[in-house]
């Protein structure tokens, strides 16, 4: 795949601009700071890799839309902590729910949203085709979902514990980590048939058989 | 193409086979031997059923038939009674039966190289990643079995949480054992790319 060299990726800079923006407005004043800095520990170390892995594998417009969205979701989440996220109380009135969902929204959106950048590296970095081009991203968005439960246990037993249940996001759930793997699997499997959908809307219709 | 006997695996199947159902004539808890082996059998079926079109190396099939007793054992004894994780609890007085612990352990450890075979051979993946794709695969299925056990749980005891039998109590229980699957993984990935640098600096034989 050829993508153009980034000084003519407009959508791009459009794209980091925005990002880029967003978080500094997200970092003036967060609920927690603490907790705020905490969540993006591994956002900077994302970004990180993002930025020093570009020259050699420059992701294209579609991978990069995905993966913008769902970091600019993150920084709204990690802004509030996670637990008091405007919409995530809207939806809770709204909807008479137990807790502030908006965690469980971003755990969704994970598995929506990064299967396709998942994708695309592992056919271009590991030259995967067919059936394995969809198996092996979504194995690696949802192994990733459950590394994620892995740190954010570990983290809530060394941080001070008034700040390890903010951070852990649990909000009293016994099955937090399973309810949050499984919305990561079921985001995928979304993202995975919209893709399928995705690739039979832009068929030729002339290759598309004709009832008669 | 390279021609591959099946008297190997067969005689795995074989001894597996006896292994299994002489655990399976008294279990501890019928019930819950039942539920531990739902899964099992259709992995031993399609593991045989595929052999015409895919056949792993001996290696793989020894490691898979270990995991499969070590399995076994634990269904046997429901898992927490285990003898062997009873003598490891008193001996480190530990506040559990660690079996099944190990288990996780022990499906990280002995199922990733079979499933490197899977990523190298049948999905042709290239470079460096032939060893991290096997190691995320053991995490994903270790995610997702966590999600079916606490499934089962709600069926099973709706609202009991951790306290049911798979998470003896522990709140922490679905991160530790993936922690420990993932541990085994890497353990044994480790070791097989170790392997494999070795034997690849071995000159090989020069035909004359």
């Amino acid at each position: 795949m050829n993508v153009r060299p980034f000084s003519e990726r407009h959508l791009l800079h459009a794209l980091c601009a925005f990002y880029l923006v967003a978080s500094i407005v997200a970092a003036i004043d967060p609920v927690k700071r603490d907790d705020w800095l905490l969540e993006n520990l591994l956002v900077f170390a994302f970004v990180g890799l993002l930025i020093a892995t570009y020259r050699r594998l420059p992701l294209g417009d579609l991978s990069c839309v995905l993966l913008f969205f769902f970091l600019l979701l993150h920084a709204v989440g990690a802004h509030y902590s996670y637990s008091e996220v405007p919409l995530g109380y809207w939806a809770k009135e709204t909807f008479g729910l137990s807790r502030n969902h908006f965690d469980r929204l971003v755990h969704f959106s994970f598995g929506l949203l990064l299967l396709q950048p998942a994708r695309e590296v592992l056919m271009r970095v590991a030259g995967v085709r067919g059936f394995w081009s969809w198996c092996l991203p979504m194995t690696l968005v949802v192994s990733l979902s459950g590394l994620f439960e892995i740190v954010e246990a570990v983290a809530a037993w060394n941080v001070k514990p008034e700040l390890g249940i903010a951070y852990l996001g649990t909000q009293g759930d016994v099955w937090d980590a399973q309810k949050d793997m499984a919305l990561a699997v079921a985001g995928a499997a979304l993202a995975i048939l919209l893709a399928q959908a995705a690739s039979l809307w832009r068929r030729p219709a002339s290759r598309v058989p004709r009832l008669r | 193409m390279k021609l591959v006997s099946a008297r190997y695996p067969l005689t795995l199947l074989a001894a597996y086979a006896l292994v299994w159902i002489a655990l399976a004539i008294a279990p501890t808890d019928r019930w819950s031997w039942f539920l531990e082996n739902l899964l099992i059998l259709p992995f031993v079926a399609v593991l045989t059923l595929t052999w015409r079109r895919f056949a792993f190396s001996n290696v793989s099939y020894v490691l898979i038939a270990i995991y499969l007793c070590v399995h076994a054992i634990g269904a046997h004894y429901t898992y927490r009674q285990v003898p062997l994780g009873g003598w490891v609890r008193a001996a480190f007085e530990l506040q559990r039966n660690p079996f099944d612990r190990i288990g996780h352990c022990a499906f990280g450890l002995l199922l990733v190289y079979p499933l490197r075979e899977i990523v190298g051979r049948l999905a042709g993946v290239r470079g460096a990643l032939v060893y991290w794709l096997p190691i995320a695969g053991v995490l994903a299925l270790s995610s997702v079995f966590e999600v079916i056990e606490a499934v089962v749980a709600d069926i099973v005891s709706p609202g009991a949480g951790p306290t049911w039998l798979g998470a003896q109590g522990d709140e922490w229980d679905a991160q530790m054992d993936m922690a420990a699957a993932l541990g085994g993984a890497c353990t044994a990935m480790l070791i097989a790319c170790l392997i494999e640098r070795m034997t690849a600096r071995t000159p090989a034989v020069t035909p004359p």
